[in-house]
């Protein structure tokens, strides 16, 4: 009598248990990595005009705060990009350019002024339309810095997203700073200097000394009367 | 839905109701005992009940029913490819571009931070509000009223809430278009200037004539100043400031008894005493939007309304009205009178009154009073108007007579002849009241004159082809002339018609050229309100449509022989602005390009008023001239009340004005306040009235036994009214409180040319409008004319089911007993506690009547941990310890006052612009769909042929602490959040719309098609496909003109998306919800959180009262509505939030507290201030007439009138005929008599203890 099922297939109940359930792992894994914000936005560098802003000599090199440019970003909800006029202000004809190269590299600001017209750069840290609220005033003035969530700014020839901007990485945050201020704030006047701020960072997750002289991040925390909320309704609705 | 199909007893429920009713009906003549919504629910069918018991009305969740299982699927097959196709693209991150400013950089600008201009609002026929405009990146978004406006004083209107749309709607004139010489098209501005100077100059020589100028009524300085200019150069010409509503009878009975044209300004309240402490309406309807005043005038009678203490004065209001007023129900006795008696009731009144006083001191008057003739009737009671004379003259307190010398107030509506408002005027003078209650602002005759007859005369010449060209501007007069003046035809005859607009209108589409004009909010001007301050209108945004002219611009132009030259480097003289300062800088006697004007006009513009000084006009005190009021009342005939063959007619302004709010969708869409109709203006009688002529719905009975409409929807009988020969096919709404043989109208509705919104909606009522410009016509006749027309009506939408104590109302004898009486304590058989009540919760029934005992306080999940105190809980207790202030955040709530509240749904439509809510269109109102945040429910008493009281109630998110609707919401899209309020949360709705079926309130919306983001009504996508789905059916709205199907058929997702204009309008701080998604009141949260981020920034921790306010707070013109945080307790000098103190006030109660739902809006007890006196005196009349069921309700409100309470506590459902709970006449209902839906369902009450049980149990365990 010819085995229809030989005794190997009693191993196949086993073997389809294991395989569903590697198959289930991998997709949920693979979900897990690469349906997520973290791995679609963080890296996101669209192409700019110009060849887009570049931070790193900006702030980095030539030191500018980030406010001559972003100057609301202390007022208003949002930080705004600056208008075709604050980049005239340098680039200019014959103003800070040395080289032809660089004059032509920054030729499309002056078209731009002369026409009085917008230059259409690209957004890269945008939350979705169904958060409502995003206070950039409220977070600067606490002492939440740039890099908190934009990375070393002063770092990037070309502007790419750093961080996920998902909801669980603000909720993290904003439950890191209620357990412990001194992992997220800073003094505010260290707020845009990120290469302070990155080296402090950088110290705090390593699990060194937080301290900074003269401040106490729970001091101002509890001065402020910072909740920083965890509830729907601060940014939907 | 229908779970009763399931149930049996609510079968036997049915039945038991069915068997019950026609013996119920018979003894009680159809008087329910509790406050009712409508004649339905009176008669209590077991359709009703199945009505109410749906979540939604019946149909709400299905498609159209044109459209058939296989067109769906068509339909779907073609979203399901275009979804495919748009979904590619989708795996990339869309291209977000941000533009910023470039050279030009206006420096006030912060992107994302709204800024504030001020400008005021003109309003139709005279007056004007001062507004504040909220913009945000340049386009205005929301109105709100100037708080420095003395009109406004922070509050607005309906109209002035709703303009903003105007500015925004899609189909505005947008370019000049020709038409003449077989030519029909699109012309440029530069066109019109170049033909207009030709053909102007040809006027000059004959200096006007052959020229004339219609436009619309304002009271303002440019457009008088350009008036002269225009006048100047053509002196013949005929000017018109046409006002199609106008009812001038005020001012020429001004003009008869003070000699001089004079505006009523009225006085409530005298440094925060009552002022007018007896007020008689004679159908005047002073709180209404249509009165220029009536912000001022709610503000100050909602303060002569408001006891909040019980030794706080209170006014009395009798109203003497054809209609049902927002006025009229505020009153606390009202007079159901035909418009052409009411002359007899002020006969009556002013014998009365001066037989009391020494008819000596009146002369002549008396004399030709008693010469007046007035036909005896039921409408006018002689004894009850003795008995109003004498509460006029004077009061008994405390056993002695106290003389109301000056503390009264006679006022005549605009359907009452010149006459009446004299007679009134001389009443005021013989009371004493003249420079105390009412005084008078003068009125140029500009203002003065009566524009119908120079109308009238103007077609005259018109049709004699004397008139070579007809200039029209923000005037429709083909629209709304009277027909008797055959305009249309006079028309016809006019060589050259020019027609300046704003808004789309039939005489531009009639006119040769029609020139796009500018709206309010984008031009520059002035504007005079009803008190005489003077106010800028400045622009907030250029002409959406530019070029675009202003109507004064436009006028200016005209007068200007050089109009079109270029002037290089001169500023044009036609130019708003320049026109404003130099009219302004006359006015002031300022040089106008000298600093100090310079100074003032800043200040103006930014203060929104200009500062006039000693030149202000002020309110005078003229003396009446009895001799003048004498000759005018010897001519006042009073007629025998009407009869079926004779019907009374009467107009009124309503929602629309004289017809330019019609493609308003808001306003379309706000349920008038009295009948709750929307989308439609029928013609409103009395039930005796519409059995009595046969116009009663489809399948009512003629005895009113039953009143169910037996259709799917609502809908009228259509009647043929004829007057004088003019006929109006038009449908027919029943109105309980409506005079009997009276037939009520609307002006402003049946546009033709208005816009896809306002096109073919409702009934145009100046058919029949006589050309004296009365607004009452008597004689008609009124016929069904075969055939029935739906309409939309919400009064029985959102019911709170057969529950109790929802609206709850006393007398002001009760209140002053009862109101400082300590709390009561009360042990509660549910529970087995011990309770102490206050006053608002005793009213009502016993254990139904407020919220169950705290026994214990579960802590709250969010940070309990850091919690300061003990019982500062974020969130879960309002009682928070002395010391606790401001611990940790605010806690908001809210309070309203029915003493107060209108109805006028001004909150409706602040709330509306505020929270981007759409429109949704009239046949999806029918099936339950009304988006609208904060309804305001209205409510009869008494019985349905001559109901007690109107009741308006409104219901927004009660922001339940412990919540229904949170606890069955599968996906936690609705939580509460740490300050209180009830969260939606969009982005996690599924759209199961549990809680909606669990919200005992009703309070929330669902989006069943993508009504925010799609247009109401025009152009669809794939035409081709919605043609063989919904074939061109003419439709009731009849919007051929824009569509070729009926645009009611098609589903809303199938609309063209919003045009980007009409997107502008959209608040960005508030999210646009797309369809399946439930929505609700946030309590304003975005401003909420504005203000919390302002505080946060700037260091502030102690949020000043007042400084978040909600939109329906901040527009509620009487100030019934408070908002605020609950924790600000009052401490030492601090007194504490308005709101926490409205809270622990004795008037508040919870809206169905006894759910154990814990809201966090509550509400106070109505108090009524009737005359004792007048009640017993009109007791007896009933009980002698043999007037049974009013002689029942009468004895009841005489019984509680001290005694709110009824007879202890019960707590169950067998009070059978003891008439406790309730003061008897409304409130809580005293279940005396007949069943209505709304007389308690035992099994409901069960169900609901049962219910208010488990929550506690659950809560105790959590």
């Amino acid at each position: 009598v010819s085995v229809i099922f030989g005794k190997w297939m009693n191993t196949l109940p086993t073997l389809a248990a294991a395989g569903a359930l590697g198959g289930f792992i991998s997709v949920v894994g693979g979900f897990w990595y690469w349906a997520t914000p973290k791995f679609w936005e963080v890296g996101y560098m669209p192409t700019q005009p110009g060849g887009g802003f570049n931070h790193q000599l900006h702030a980095g090199q030539l030191g500018m705060d980030c406010r001559y440019c972003h100057t609301n970003v202390e007022r208003a909800a949002e930080a705004n990009i600056p208008p075709v006029s604050v980049c005239y202000g340098c680039h200019a004809e014959n103003h800070v350019a040395h080289t032809a190269a660089q004059t032509e590299k920054t030729e499309f600001i002056r078209a731009a002024y002369t026409a009085d017209e917008s230059i259409p750069w690209r957004r890269v840290h945008k939350l979705p339309d169904y958060v409502r609220n995003f206070p950039h005033d409220v977070h600067v003035n606490a002492g939440v810095s740039c890099f908190s969530c934009h990375g070393q700014m002063d770092a990037l020839p070309v502007v790419s997203q750093r961080e996920s901007l998902s909801m669980g990485w603000c909720l993290d945050c904003h439950r890191a700073t209620a357990n412990r201020p001194e992992a997220v704030l800073v003094p505010r006047e260290r707020v845009t200097d990120l290469v302070w701020v990155a080296e402090h960072m950088q110290n705090v997750q390593r699990g060194g000394d937080a301290s900074v002289p003269g401040f106490s991040a729970r001091a101002v925390f509890d001065q402020l009367r910072m909740t920083p909320p965890e509830n729907c309704g601060a940014c939907h609705y | 839905m229908s779970a009763h199909e399931h149930c049996p007893t609510k079968k036997e429920h049915h039945a038991e109701a069915r068997a019950s009713k026609a013996a119920a009906m018979a003894a009680s003549a159809g008087e329910p005992s509790r406050p009712w919504r409508s004649l339905d629910e009176v008669a209590d069918t077991p359709e009703f009940r199945d009505f109410l018991e749906r979540e939604f009305p019946a149909g709400a969740s299905e498609l159209r029913e044109e459209t058939t299982r296989r067109d769906f699927l068509k339909i779907m097959g073609a979203s399901v490819a275009l979804a495919g196709a748009a979904t590619i693209p989708g795996c990339r991150r869309p291209d977000h571009k941000i533009m910023p400013f470039s050279a030009v950089v206006p420096e006030e600008v912060i992107p994302g931070k709204a800024l504030y201009y001020a400008t005021s609002m003109p309003l139709p026929g005279g007056g004007a509000e001062g507004l504040l405009a909220e913009t945000h990146d340049g386009r205005p978004t929301k109105l709100e009223g100037n708080p420095f406006h003395p009109i406004n004083r922070g509050k607005s209107s309906v109209w002035s809430q709703a303009s903003v749309l105007g500015l925004y709607d899609p189909d505005r004139l947008m370019f000049p278009i020709y038409r003449g010489a077989g030519e029909n098209r699109v012309a440029a501005w530069d066109d019109f200037k170049k033909w207009a100077k030709d053909h102007f100059s040809k006027f000059d020589e004959s200096r006007g004539r052959g020229l004339a100028l219609i436009i619309d009524k304002r009271s303002s300085h440019t457009r008088e100043a350009v008036r002269q200019r225009f006048m100047q150069r053509f002196p013949e010409a005929v000017w018109v400031s046409y006002d199609a509503t106008e009812a001038m009878s005020h001012v020429e009975g001004s003009r008869m008894a003070l000699g001089a044209p004079g505006r009523e300004v009225l006085t409530f309240t005298d440094n925060g005493r009552v002022a007018a402490k007896v007020i008689v309406s004679l159908d005047r309807d002073f709180l209404d939007h249509a009165d220029p005043a009536h912000l001022p005038n709610s503000l100050g009678f909602a303060s002569a309304r408001r006891p909040l203490t019980t030794d706080d004065e209170m006014a009395r209001l009798y109203m003497v009205e054809p209609g049902y007023s927002i006025t009229g129900a505020c009153a606390d006795h009202r007079y159901r009178v035909a418009p052409s008696r009411i002359a007899g009731f002020a006969v009556l009144l002013a014998r009365a009154v001066l037989r009391r006083i020494g008819e000596q001191n009146a002369g002549p008057l008396a004399q030709a009073l008693s010469g007046i003739e007035v036909p005896a009737g039921e409408d006018l009671p002689p004894a009850d108007i003795e008995k109003i004379a004498d509460d006029l003259i004077a009061e008994e307190q405390d056993g002695a007579r106290r003389t109301r010398v000056g503390e009264t107030l006679i006022l005549a509506g605009p359907t009452q002849p010149p006459a009446v408002h004299a007679l009134a005027l001389a009443l005021n003078q013989a009371l004493g009241n003249i420079g105390r209650t009412i005084g008078f602002m003068p009125v140029n005759e500009q203002e003065a004159e009566a524009s119908l007859p120079r109308l009238a005369e103007l077609a005259r010449a018109m049709g004699a082809g004397q008139i070579d060209t007809l200039v029209c501007v923000e005037a429709n007069p083909l629209y709304n002339a009277p027909p008797e003046l055959n305009f249309a035809e006079a028309f016809k005859r006019v060589r050259h018609t020019i027609t300046l607009g704003c808004g789309a209108s039939e005489t531009a589409a009639a006119s040769e050229w029609s020139l796009n004009g500018t709206h309010f909010l984008e031009s520059w001007g002035d504007t005079i309100a009803a008190d005489g301050t003077v106010a800028p209108i400045q622009p907030m945004i250029a002409p959406l449509y530019g070029p675009a002219f202003s109507d004064i611009e436009f006028v200016a132009m005209l007068a200007d022989p050089n109009a079109g030259i270029p002037h290089g480097d001169l500023p044009r003289v036609d130019d708003g602005h320049r026109i404003l300062r130099e009219t302004w800088s006359r006015l002031l006697g300022q040089n106008v390009s000298g600093p100090e004007f310079d100074r003032s006009f800043r200040r103006a513009l930014h203060d929104g008023v200009l500062q006039l000084g000693a030149a202000a006009p002020r309110p005078g005190a003229p003396a009446v001239n009895f001799g003048g009021v004498a000759q005018a009342v010897a001519q006042l005939r009073v007629p025998a009340a009407p009869t079926e063959t004779s019907l009374d007619v009467f107009f009124f302004p309503g929602m629309l004005g004289d017809g330019r709010f019609a493609n308003n969708g808001w306003l379309m869409e706000l349920p008038q306040p009295a009948t709750r109709v929307v989308w439609d203006n029928p013609a409103l009688v009395s039930p005796a009235t519409a059995a009595r002529l046969g116009l009663l719905p489809d399948g009512v009975k003629a005895d009113l036994s039953n009143t169910y409409t037996q259709r799917k929807y609502p809908s009228g009988r259509l009647a043929t009214i004829t007057v004088d020969g003019r006929r109006l096919e038009i449908a027919v709404w029943v109105m309980p409180g409506m005079a009997d043989n009276t037939i009520a109208l609307q002006y402003g509705w049946g546009r033709k040319a208005a816009g896809r919104v306002g096109d073919g909606v409702g009934f145009n009522t100046f058919a029949l409008a006589p050309a004296s410009g009365s607004r009452v016509v008597r004689g008609a006749q009124a016929a069904a004319a075969g055939g029935f027309y739906p309409i939309s009506s919400t009064q029985q939408h959102w019911t709170m089911e057969s529950r109790d104590s929802i609206v709850r109302q006393v007398d002001l004898a009760a209140w002053v007993k009862h109101g400082d009486a300590p709390p009561d304590v009360h042990r509660d058989y549910i529970y087995n506690t011990k309770q102490e009540l206050k006053f608002g919760e005793r009213v009502g029934h016993s254990e139904l009547s407020h919220s169950p005992p705290i026994t214990n306080i579960y802590p709250h999940p969010y940070m309990a941990d850091r919690l300061d105190k003990p019982g500062t809980l974020q969130g879960r207790t309002d009682t928070p310890e002395p010391g606790a202030l401001f611990a940790r955040g605010n806690q908001w709530g809210m309070s309203i006052d029915l003493s107060t509240c209108t109805g006028c749904g001004a909150c409706t439509i602040a709330c509306q612009a505020e929270n981007n809510i759409p429109i949704v269109g009239k046949k999806e109102v029918q099936k339950g769909r009304e988006m609208h945040w904060i309804r305001v429910d209205r409510y009869f008493t008494g019985s349905v042929l001559d109901p007690g009281e109107m009741l308006h109630q409104p219901v927004p998110c009660m922001h339940c602490d412990n919540a229904p609707c949170e606890t069955v919401c599968p996906v936690n899209a609705t939580v509460q959040g740490p300050e209180g309020n009830n969260y939606q949360v969009y982005n996690r709705c599924i759209g199961t719309r549990y809680c909606e079926n669990n919200c005992p309130y009703k309070v929330r919306r669902f989006n069943f098609f993508d009504y925010g983001v799609t247009k109401f009504n025009g152009d669809y996508i794939g035409k081709e496909t919605i043609e063989a789905v919904a074939p061109n059916r003419g439709g009731i709205t009849g919007s051929g003109a824009h569509n070729k199907v009926n645009p009611n058929l098609i589903p809303p997702r199938l609309r063209e998306k919003l045009d980007q204009i009409e997107r502008m309008q959209k608040n960005p701080d508030v999210t646009v919800r797309s369809r399946g998604v439930m929505e609700k009141c946030t309590y304003c949260i975005q401003r909420i959180n504005e203000a919390r981020i302002e505080m946060k920034v700037r260091g502030i921790f102690d949020a000043p009262d007042g400084f978040v306010q909600s939109a329906c707070q901040q527009a509620c013109p009487s100030n019934a509505i408070v908002f605020g945080d609950l924790l600000d307790v009052g401490q030492g000098e601090h007194p504490g939030s308005l709101v926490r103190r409205l809270h622990d006030h004795a008037r508040s109660y919870m809206l169905l507290g006894y759910l154990n739902t814990r809201p966090r809006t509550t509400y106070m007890v109505r108090v009524a201030n009737p005359n004792r006196g007048l009640v017993e005196q009109q007791y007896k009349a009933a009980d002698a007439a043999g007037d049974k069921a009013l002689a029942k309700r009468l004895k009841y409100r005489l019984q509680n009138m001290e005694n709110p309470f009824g007879h202890g506590a019960h707590g169950d459902g067998g009070r059978g005929d003891h008439g406790q709970g309730g003061n008897g006449h409304s409130s809580a209902g005293d279940g005396q008599m007949s069943r209505s839906a709304f007389l308690r369902d035992s099994a409901k009450t069960l169900a609901d203890q049962g219910y208010a049980l488990s929550l506690r149990v659950l809560g105790s365990v959590m």
